[in-house]
């Protein structure tokens, strides 16, 4: 099913040149630096990412993967419980219109696969809530042939480089410095791989929202002259 | 999760505007929309380096329902926001088109950007360049993909050549030659004929479009080639009746 594809299409997922709106998303980061978030500390701004918000989604990501491989594919749950730990109105809209853009994709590549047809289960989830990223995510590596762990690290590497790619935009800095700070973080990322693979269904899904997060992409939705749109 | 409906079906024009900073973009809009609205279901999307700046300037000068204009974070890179990755802006079409269906015409404005920033055609299904005269006279001799191939070239604000030493004829043959037959219009929106030229070339390419006469062209980020004696790649000029 994955006719070879699972290594690519974690190189595929991982790749900032993935056409699929991810470029005008900061993680926040925007709305951090507005807040009085000293540029120096963007590093520790990913760690604290890397175990709270991100962490959940990895593992939001690992538990849509296996519904996407279960018959019939039913991915309301995995929905349900992310947008509950999700309790950022601003984050949901924002994860769910990286979603759609990650869907469209899928449609485009592999849109017969049940895991992407049964997208729409995830859709009806949650009124007004589209497919949120990770199950959007975990939809496409079943359909890619993925392994959890690639589909967690994926959402986790993806998670940082929205951030660093943004630092360069809001914040002077030499670009190769953002190379470093992600191999910084090695150890908070794959310790939330891990944690994500060990995730037994919807019930054990980690609720690691961060509170800070959640008040800076809320007080983001009303700034003027934004670059990025969360 | 509907697919975007292919151009083949889909009645509405999607219709971009690129161009460089200040040469008219967003004026050039407003005009569309105050001549236009009346007659045509019309909705915006705007692209700003800093957000909404362009959607305000819009929803203010009051000439289409604020519900209609929507701004599109581009995070700093409008040229990727209308070709490399069109995600934002085609689901700022795709939500318009919903929720104000049936519309005729879709206006997505680029943020300003350089010579070679042009529409992928997966976005808009035709595209207007916007130059100025008082950018310099020479800008459209230059050339580029926008300038060489994009469906129309407006040559904008006129009206200043004067203030500003161009001749716009000149500039208008320059871009002519550039074009290979392409139609150009030297534009003021205080010269109501050129107005109405404009208007008239939105009318035709949208009646094009709806008889699956007009098929989109991608102007191409290359730098222009030559042209072979068969070449017929380009051969969808609509006419426009003088400058």
């Amino acid at each position: 099913m994955g006719e070879g594809t699972g290594e690519l299409g974690a190189l595929l997922l991982a790749d900032a040149r993935l056409p699929t709106g991810g470029h005008a998303h900061s993680a926040t980061l925007e709305a951090a630096l507005a807040a009085g978030l000293p540029g120096e500390r963007i590093p520790d701004y990913l760690s604290a990412r890397l175990r709270t918000v991100a962490r959940t989604e990895a593992a939001a990501a690992v538990l849509a993967l296996r519904a996407g491989l279960d018959e019939p594919v039913d991915y309301t749950t995995v929905q349900a419980a992310l947008a509950a730990r999700t309790p950022s109105h601003a984050l949901r809209e924002a994860s769910a219109a990286l979603g759609r853009g990650l869907a469209r994709l899928a449609r485009r590549v592999r849109g017969d696969h049940p895991a992407v047809v049964g997208l729409s289960t995830a859709a009806q989830a949650v009124p007004g809530l589209r497919p949120m990223r990770p199950v959007v995510i975990g939809a496409l590596g079943a359909a890619l042939g993925m392994t959890e762990a690639q589909a967690a690290r994926a959402v986790l590497y993806d998670d940082v480089q929205t951030v660093t790619a943004a630092a360069l935009k809001l914040h002077p800095g030499d670009p190769l410095t953002t190379a470093q700070w992600l191999l910084d973080a090695a150890p908070d990322i794959e310790a939330s791989v891990r944690a994500a693979v060990a995730t037994e269904g919807p019930d054990d899904l980690p609720a690691r929202s961060a509170p800070l997060i959640d008040q800076w992409a809320g007080e983001h939705t009303y700034a003027t002259r934004r670059l990025f749109v969360a | 999760m509907p697919e975007t409906a292919s151009p083949a079906t889909r009645q509405t024009l999607r219709l971009g505007v690129a161009g460089p900073v200040g040469t008219g973009k967003s004026s050039l809009i407003a005009t569309l929309c105050r001549e236009l609205a009346g007659e045509l279901a019309m909705a915006v999307v705007t692209n700003d380096i800093y957000t909404d700046e362009d959607a305000r300037f819009l929803r203010s000068a009051g000439v289409l329902d604020a519900e209609r204009i929507r701004a599109v974070e581009t995070g700093a890179c409008p040229h990727t926001a209308i070709r490399d990755d069109i995600t934002a802006n085609l689901d700022a079409v795709e939500d318009l088109e919903e929720e104000f269906a049936p519309l005729d015409l879709v206006l997505v404005e680029s943020g300003g950007d350089n010579l070679t920033a042009t529409f992928s055609p997966a976005l808009i299904d035709a595209q207007i360049f916007c130059l100025d005269v008082a950018g310099g006279g020479d800008v459209a001799r230059k050339g580029g993909p926008g300038i060489g191939r994009a469906d129309l070239l407006v040559v904008n604000k006129s009206d200043l050549a004067p203030h500003v030493g161009v001749d716009v004829d000149l500039m208008v043959a320059d871009a002519e030659k550039a074009r290979e037959g392409r139609p150009v219009l030297a534009l003021s929106r205080h010269d109501a004929a050129s107005v109405a030229r404009l208007c008239a070339w939105v009318r035709e390419i949208l009646a094009a479009h709806r008889g699956g006469d007009h098929v989109p062209q991608d102007p191409g980020p290359m730098a222009p080639h030559s042209h072979g004696p068969d070449d017929h790649g380009h051969g969808h000029g609509h006419a426009l009746h003088a400058h």
